[in-house]
Protein backbone atom coordinates (compact mmCIF):
# COMPACT_ATOMS: atom_id res chain seq x y z
CA UNK A 1 0.00 0.00 0.00
CA UNK A 2 3.03 2.24 0.40
CA UNK A 3 5.16 2.87 -2.67
CA UNK A 4 8.16 5.03 -3.47
CA UNK A 5 8.56 6.74 -6.81
CA UNK A 6 11.32 8.85 -8.27
CA UNK A 7 10.02 11.94 -10.04
CA UNK A 8 11.19 12.82 -13.52
CA UNK A 9 10.47 16.07 -15.36
CA UNK A 10 9.41 19.32 -13.88
CA UNK A 11 5.72 20.06 -14.41
CA UNK A 12 5.05 20.24 -10.65
CA UNK A 13 7.87 22.67 -9.94
CA UNK A 14 8.23 24.18 -7.34
CA UNK A 15 6.09 21.84 -5.20
CA UNK A 16 7.82 18.69 -6.39
CA UNK A 17 10.83 18.78 -8.65
CA UNK A 18 12.71 16.50 -10.95
CA UNK A 19 14.82 14.02 -8.97
CA UNK A 20 12.69 14.13 -5.80
CA UNK A 21 11.44 10.90 -4.23
CA UNK A 22 7.80 10.61 -3.17
CA UNK A 23 6.12 8.17 -0.85
CA UNK A 24 2.56 7.36 -1.84
CA UNK A 25 -0.15 5.54 0.02
CA UNK A 26 -3.53 4.12 -0.84
CA UNK A 27 -4.38 3.86 2.84
CA UNK A 28 -5.60 7.48 3.09
CA UNK A 29 -8.32 6.62 0.60
CA UNK A 30 -9.89 4.49 3.29
CA UNK A 31 -9.50 7.14 5.92
CA UNK A 32 -10.03 10.37 4.04
CA UNK A 33 -11.41 11.41 0.70
CA UNK A 34 -9.08 12.77 -1.94
CA UNK A 35 -9.29 16.51 -2.12
CA UNK A 36 -8.17 19.28 -4.46
CA UNK A 37 -4.54 20.14 -3.85
CA UNK A 38 -3.47 16.55 -3.16
CA UNK A 39 -0.58 15.24 -5.24
CA UNK A 40 -1.27 11.82 -6.73
CA UNK A 41 0.54 9.24 -8.84
CA UNK A 42 -1.64 7.73 -11.54
CA UNK A 43 -1.36 5.24 -14.37
CA UNK A 44 -2.75 6.97 -17.42
CA UNK A 45 -3.78 4.52 -20.16
CA UNK A 46 -2.02 6.53 -22.87
CA UNK A 47 0.56 8.68 -21.17
CA UNK A 48 1.83 6.22 -18.59
CA UNK A 49 2.68 6.83 -14.99
CA UNK A 50 2.22 10.48 -14.10
CA UNK A 51 2.44 12.55 -10.96
CA UNK A 52 0.01 15.47 -10.85
CA UNK A 53 -1.97 17.68 -8.53
CA UNK A 54 -5.73 17.27 -8.10
CA UNK A 55 -7.49 20.39 -9.29
CA UNK A 56 -11.05 19.27 -8.73
CA UNK A 57 -13.20 16.19 -8.30
CA UNK A 58 -16.53 15.64 -10.03
CA UNK A 59 -19.66 15.82 -7.91
CA UNK A 60 -20.09 12.04 -7.92
CA UNK A 61 -16.41 11.59 -7.00
CA UNK A 62 -15.60 9.34 -9.93
CA UNK A 63 -13.78 11.78 -12.20
CA UNK A 64 -10.71 13.66 -11.13
CA UNK A 65 -9.10 16.62 -12.88
CA UNK A 66 -5.35 16.67 -12.46
CA UNK A 67 -2.96 19.46 -13.36
CA UNK A 68 0.69 20.43 -13.21
CA UNK A 69 1.99 23.84 -12.26
CA UNK A 70 3.97 24.34 -15.46
CA UNK A 71 2.37 25.93 -18.51
CA UNK A 72 3.34 22.96 -20.72
CA UNK A 73 2.20 20.34 -18.26
CA UNK A 74 0.44 17.40 -19.86
CA UNK A 75 -2.67 17.00 -17.74
CA UNK A 76 -6.48 17.12 -17.67
CA UNK A 77 -6.39 20.30 -19.71
CA UNK A 78 -5.35 18.07 -22.62
CA UNK A 79 -6.57 14.56 -21.78
CA UNK A 80 -9.61 15.42 -19.68
CA UNK A 81 -10.57 14.04 -16.29
CA UNK A 82 -9.23 10.69 -15.12
CA UNK A 83 -10.98 7.86 -13.37
CA UNK A 84 -10.39 7.47 -9.65
CA UNK A 85 -9.51 3.85 -10.37
CA UNK A 86 -6.24 4.69 -12.16
CA UNK A 87 -4.87 6.56 -9.17
CA UNK A 88 -2.08 4.54 -7.58
CA UNK A 89 -1.68 6.59 -4.47
CA UNK A 90 -1.59 9.94 -2.80
CA UNK A 91 1.75 11.52 -1.93
CA UNK A 92 2.07 11.57 1.84
CA UNK A 93 5.75 12.51 2.06
CA UNK A 94 8.50 13.54 -0.23
CA UNK A 95 12.23 13.89 -0.11
CA UNK A 96 13.70 16.78 -1.99
CA UNK A 97 16.91 16.48 -3.91
CA UNK A 98 19.63 18.25 -1.89
CA UNK A 99 20.89 21.62 -2.98
CA UNK A 100 17.39 22.70 -3.89
CA UNK B 1 20.12 12.23 4.83
CA UNK B 2 16.86 10.56 3.76
CA UNK B 3 17.54 11.53 0.20
CA UNK B 4 21.00 9.94 0.21
CA UNK B 5 19.49 6.77 1.65
CA UNK B 6 16.74 6.71 -0.97
CA UNK B 7 19.27 7.43 -3.70
CA UNK B 8 21.40 4.48 -2.58
CA UNK B 9 18.32 2.25 -2.47
CA UNK B 10 17.28 3.52 -5.90
CA UNK B 11 20.64 2.49 -7.33
CA UNK B 12 20.19 -0.95 -5.81
CA UNK B 13 16.53 -1.71 -6.44
CA UNK B 14 15.50 0.99 -8.93
CA UNK B 15 12.35 2.77 -7.79
CA UNK B 16 9.55 3.18 -10.27
CA UNK B 17 9.40 6.49 -12.05
CA UNK B 18 6.48 8.92 -11.96
CA UNK B 19 6.57 11.58 -14.64
CA UNK B 20 5.62 15.16 -13.95
CA UNK B 21 5.20 15.20 -17.68
CA UNK B 22 5.02 18.07 -20.15
CA UNK B 23 3.38 17.72 -23.56
CA UNK B 24 6.27 19.38 -25.32
CA UNK B 25 9.76 19.73 -23.92
CA UNK B 26 9.63 22.35 -21.16
CA UNK B 27 10.82 25.68 -22.45
CA UNK B 28 14.53 26.33 -22.29
CA UNK B 29 14.95 29.48 -20.29
CA UNK B 30 18.21 30.94 -19.07
CA UNK B 31 18.92 34.47 -17.83
CA UNK B 32 22.56 34.29 -18.95
CA UNK B 33 21.75 35.99 -22.27
CA UNK B 34 20.31 38.97 -20.39
CA UNK B 35 23.28 38.98 -18.03
CA UNK B 36 25.82 39.02 -20.89
CA UNK B 37 23.82 41.68 -22.70
CA UNK B 38 23.79 43.87 -19.58
CA UNK B 39 27.55 43.43 -19.32
CA UNK B 40 27.86 44.41 -22.97
CA UNK B 41 26.07 47.68 -22.26
CA UNK B 42 28.67 48.55 -19.62
CA UNK B 43 31.47 47.48 -21.94
CA UNK B 44 30.22 49.74 -24.71
CA UNK B 45 30.01 52.69 -22.33
CA UNK B 46 33.62 52.03 -21.29
CA UNK B 47 34.75 51.87 -24.91
CA UNK B 48 32.92 55.13 -25.64
CA UNK B 49 34.58 56.82 -22.67
CA UNK B 50 38.00 55.51 -23.72
CA UNK B 51 37.50 56.73 -27.26
CA UNK B 52 36.52 60.16 -26.04
CA UNK B 53 39.50 60.26 -23.67
CA UNK B 54 41.88 59.59 -26.56
CA UNK B 55 41.24 63.14 -27.73
CA UNK B 56 42.42 64.02 -31.19
CA UNK B 57 40.43 64.81 -34.24
CA UNK B 58 36.74 63.99 -34.34
CA UNK B 59 37.03 62.55 -37.80
CA UNK B 60 35.09 59.93 -39.72
CA UNK B 61 36.94 57.11 -37.97
CA UNK B 62 35.98 58.55 -34.58
CA UNK B 63 32.30 58.84 -35.48
CA UNK B 64 32.35 55.43 -37.10
CA UNK B 65 33.65 53.81 -33.89
CA UNK B 66 31.32 55.81 -31.68
CA UNK B 67 28.26 55.02 -33.74
CA UNK B 68 29.10 51.32 -33.67
CA UNK B 69 29.45 51.38 -29.87
CA UNK B 70 26.14 53.19 -29.55
CA UNK B 71 24.41 50.76 -31.89
CA UNK B 72 25.66 47.74 -29.93
CA UNK B 73 24.64 49.40 -26.66
CA UNK B 74 21.15 49.99 -28.05
CA UNK B 75 20.84 46.44 -29.28
CA UNK B 76 21.97 44.82 -26.06
CA UNK B 77 19.96 47.05 -23.74
CA UNK B 78 16.88 46.04 -25.72
CA UNK B 79 17.95 42.40 -25.60
CA UNK B 80 18.13 42.56 -21.79
CA UNK B 81 14.55 43.80 -21.71
CA UNK B 82 13.33 41.23 -24.19
CA UNK B 83 15.01 38.23 -22.54
CA UNK B 84 13.76 39.16 -19.08
CA UNK B 85 10.24 39.78 -20.38
CA UNK B 86 10.12 36.32 -21.95
CA UNK B 87 11.21 34.52 -18.77
CA UNK B 88 8.91 36.67 -16.66
CA UNK B 89 5.91 36.32 -18.96
CA UNK B 90 6.27 32.70 -20.07
CA UNK B 91 8.00 30.89 -17.26
CA UNK B 92 7.07 32.69 -14.06
CA UNK B 93 3.69 31.62 -12.67
CA UNK B 94 1.61 32.27 -9.57
CA UNK B 95 3.51 29.78 -7.35
CA UNK B 96 6.82 31.49 -8.15
CA UNK B 97 5.31 34.90 -7.51
CA UNK B 98 4.08 33.73 -4.13
CA UNK B 99 7.58 32.50 -3.39
CA UNK B 100 9.26 35.68 -4.64
CA UNK B 101 6.75 38.55 -4.38
CA UNK B 102 9.47 41.06 -5.26
CA UNK B 103 9.68 39.72 -8.85
CA UNK B 104 7.23 42.14 -10.48
CA UNK B 105 9.01 45.12 -8.97
CA UNK B 106 12.39 43.78 -9.98
CA UNK B 107 11.31 43.17 -13.58
CA UNK B 108 9.87 46.67 -13.78
CA UNK B 109 13.16 48.07 -12.48
CA UNK B 110 15.07 46.13 -15.17
CA UNK B 111 12.75 47.56 -17.85
CA UNK B 112 13.40 51.09 -16.59
CA UNK B 113 17.15 50.59 -16.34
CA UNK B 114 17.22 48.99 -19.80
CA UNK B 115 15.53 52.07 -21.24
CA UNK B 116 17.89 54.37 -19.38
CA UNK B 117 20.84 52.42 -20.78
CA UNK B 118 19.59 53.24 -24.26
CA UNK B 119 18.79 56.87 -23.55
CA UNK B 120 21.92 57.87 -21.66
CA UNK B 121 25.61 57.16 -21.13
CA UNK B 122 25.22 56.80 -17.37
CA UNK B 123 27.61 54.01 -16.37
CA UNK B 124 26.29 53.76 -12.79
CA UNK B 125 22.81 52.97 -14.12
CA UNK B 126 24.24 50.37 -16.47
CA UNK B 127 26.09 48.71 -13.59
CA UNK B 128 22.82 48.76 -11.66
CA UNK B 129 21.22 47.04 -14.65
CA UNK B 130 23.80 44.26 -14.42
CA UNK B 131 23.13 43.87 -10.71
CA UNK B 132 19.35 43.85 -11.15
CA UNK B 133 19.59 41.18 -13.83
CA UNK B 134 21.85 39.22 -11.48
CA UNK B 135 19.15 39.40 -8.81
CA UNK B 136 16.62 38.14 -11.34
CA UNK B 137 19.00 35.29 -12.26
CA UNK B 138 19.37 34.39 -8.60
CA UNK B 139 15.59 34.10 -8.22
CA UNK B 140 15.29 32.19 -11.50
CA UNK B 141 17.82 29.54 -10.46
CA UNK B 142 16.25 29.22 -7.03
CA UNK B 143 12.91 28.60 -8.73
CA UNK B 144 14.65 25.92 -10.78
CA UNK B 145 15.84 24.41 -7.53
CA UNK B 146 19.51 25.30 -7.91
CA UNK B 147 21.83 27.21 -5.65
CA UNK B 148 23.89 30.04 -7.10
CA UNK B 149 27.30 31.61 -6.73
CA UNK B 150 28.81 34.85 -7.86
CA UNK B 151 32.01 35.11 -9.86
CA UNK B 152 33.77 37.95 -11.59
CA UNK B 153 33.35 37.74 -15.35
CA UNK B 154 36.86 37.07 -16.72
CA UNK B 155 36.72 39.76 -19.40
CA UNK B 156 36.19 43.51 -19.32
CA UNK B 157 34.25 45.04 -17.67
CA UNK B 158 35.03 42.33 -15.07
CA UNK B 159 31.78 42.70 -13.16
CA UNK B 160 30.26 39.95 -11.05
CA UNK B 161 27.69 37.61 -12.53
CA UNK B 162 25.40 35.11 -10.83
CA UNK B 163 25.86 31.51 -12.00
CA UNK B 164 23.86 28.37 -11.12
CA UNK B 165 25.56 25.63 -9.13
CA UNK B 166 25.22 22.83 -11.67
Amino acid sequence: MLRIFKVSEDSLNPVIREGDFVLTSKIPFLLARLKPGDIVVLDHPIHGRLIKKIEKISADGREIYVIGTHEFSLDSRQFGPVSRQIILGKVIWHSRRPGR
Amino acid sequence: MFYRLLEALDRKVGFEEAKAHCDIPCGIYDPIVAQISALTVVRMLDLMAAKEAEGGEKNAAFYNSMSRYVAVKEEHAEKVKSEIRVIWGDFIKAPQLEQFPELHGLVHKIMMLGSKARQTTDRASAVELVESVNQFAEIFWKVKGLGVHRAKYPMAPNLELVYPNL
